[in-house]
């Protein structure tokens, strides 16, 4: 399935609670905010989204990484484009 | 029967431990002591909240219904007075006894507070304080409010950056020789300075202060045979940590509840975790107390499992705090005392305008401290998660 990771990095404070739960789909940049990855790849560049293709294990992982994220900074997106977490 | 299980604290340890609880056994009894009468919320985004960045309900992680959902007995507003290891059973403010199986104690702790009590001093660990806090900047004439910060550590950076955010003048006050004092030396403090210096904002060190007021109001804060005006406080001069209620338990407490890798505590069937927990750090290779809400957030989990499946696995993290003053980014890692390392060894400097401090033990990264040289983390997180043996030079090389 797809899903959309976005981080605002606004909201990011560095906490590296999403690097640590899932370090194939966030790292830490020079300005300590999470850049999205895709399986520990960075195509087309460093971004803050991204369309993700994954397994129903990987996206379970992706949202318990989000739901760690003490300022709430990652918002994942089903592929209607509905937000599946924060929970609105 | 079903099991048991009590957890004294209603921080994110303990509310991630009972959902971990829940997940692994469907039919246990929860109970869920919680002295403040707020549901899940996160401290983290406290800050942000009181910067208007996100709304105050964003500020709660979940929903009102969640504890119906999961079973969960909450008892908000309730405090637990003593533990009895020997019959297990804890004693509750409301006169009833709760027997367990299996006890977790995630208590954490408050924050330490000054004797004087008036209107404009404020702390920033509960929502309760920061409701406190956006009620007096709303209330603050702003064209002549003066404040300032007391502390050192990363609540005092939290009040630099809201104080800086409504451009409000302020004075800060350690009560040592330099910020960070147990981790960083006076270069890396000495960066910390500098940025303060560029916004104009006065440090004032080794100072013991006095807070004066009129009809309630603080209005003047005296160091040292300085006197300034002040009207806003922020306080941040650490944590006193809730052990009274392992009184006579039989529990150990040192540092902090003395656990294992585990968790788990000298008497059966009791655990702790989070802020009050000094828990036995395997990349350290000693027990040590850690603050912060990821440490707090992952023990929780850990431990809920461990509590329903009781493995052999033991708690395993580098964990690490990060904060910025003024944009300039301060981030520790993993073991941090100085006193506790064999070696603690520079990279860059105040003239470079990042200095990493890295905490050596045994032959071996145990911690590293990092003030605006954010590109080192993940590579030093992974070489202390690696616990190979590794000289100085390595290391160096490894970052450059």
């Amino acid at each position: 399935m797809k899903i959309t990771v976005k981080v605002d990095p606004d909201l990011c404070i560095g906490a590296a609670s999403c690097v640590t739960i899932a370090p194939d789909t966030f790292a830490l940049n020079d300005e300590n905010k999470a850049w999205v990855l895709d399986h520990g790849e960075e195509p087309g560049g460093s971004t803050y989204e991204r369309v993700l293709e994954v397994t129903e294990d990987e996206k379970d992982n992706i949202i318990l990484a989000a739901q760690s994220c003490p300022t709430l900074a990652v918002f994942i997106y089903d592929e209607s484009g509905e937000q599946i977490y924060p929970e609105m | 029967m079903s099991q048991r299980y009590v957890i004294v604290g209603g921080g994110i340890a303990g509310w991630s431990a009972a959902e971990q609880i829940r997940l692994g056994d469907p039919d246990a009894q929860i109970t869920l002591f919680s002295e403040e009468h707020h549901r899940l919320y996160s401290r983290v985004l406290l800050p942000h909240i009181i910067k208007e960045k996100v709304p105050r309900e964003r500020v709660f992680l979940k929903s009102e219904t969640w504890v119906e959902e999961q079973n969960i007995e909450w008892l908000s507003g309730v405090g637990v007075i003593s533990i009895d290891t020997k019959n297990q059973f804890v004693a509750a403010e409301n006169g009833r006894e709760y027997e367990y199986d299996k006890l977790l104690v995630v208590t954490g702790g408050n924050a330490n507070t000054r004797p004087e009590q008036l209107r404009g001093m404020m702390y920033l660990q509960t929502l309760d304080d920061a409701d406190h806090i956006m009620q007096l900047l709303k209330e603050a004439d702003s064209s002549s409010i003066q404040a300032a910060v007391l502390g050192g550590g990363f609540i005092a950076m939290e009040f630099i950056n809201i104080f800086h955010h409504f451009n409000i003048p302020q004075t800060i006050y350690l009560r040592g020789e330099r910020f960070f004092s147990r981790c960083l030396d006076e270069e890396s403090s000495a960066i910390i300075e500098s940025r303060l210096s560029d916004e104009n904002i006065p440090v004032y060190k080794n100072v013991d202060v006095e807070m004066l007021g009129e009809n309630g109001n603080l209005t003047l804060i005296r160091s040292n045979g300085n006197e300034v005006e002040t009207q806003l406080l922020g306080i941040g001069i650490g944590l006193d940590l809730n052990t009274h209620v392992l009184q006579d338990s039989g529990i150990n407490v040192d540092d902090g509840i003395h656990v294992n890798a585990r968790l788990q505590t000298n008497m059966p069937n009791v655990y702790a975790a989070g802020d009050v927990a000094s828990y036995f750090d395997i990349y350290a290779g000693r027990n040590r107390r850690v603050g912060n809400w990821m440490n707090a957030q992952m023990q929780g989990r850990f431990v809920g499992k461990q509590m329903v499946k009781g493995t052999k696995e033991e708690f395993a993290l580098v964990s690490s705090y990060a904060t910025n003053v003024l944009g300039l980014e301060i981030i520790a890692i993993g073991d941090t005392d100085c006193g506790y390392a064999d070696a603690v060894e520079s990279i860059g400097s105040k003239k470079e305008g990042g200095k990493t401090q890295l905490f050596m033990k045994d032959g071996k990264l145990i911690g590293a401290t990092l003030v605006n040289r954010n590109s080192d983390r993940a590579k030093l997180t992974n070489m202390i998660k690696s616990q190979e043996q590794k000289s100085v030079d390595e290391i160096k090389k490894e970052l450059s």
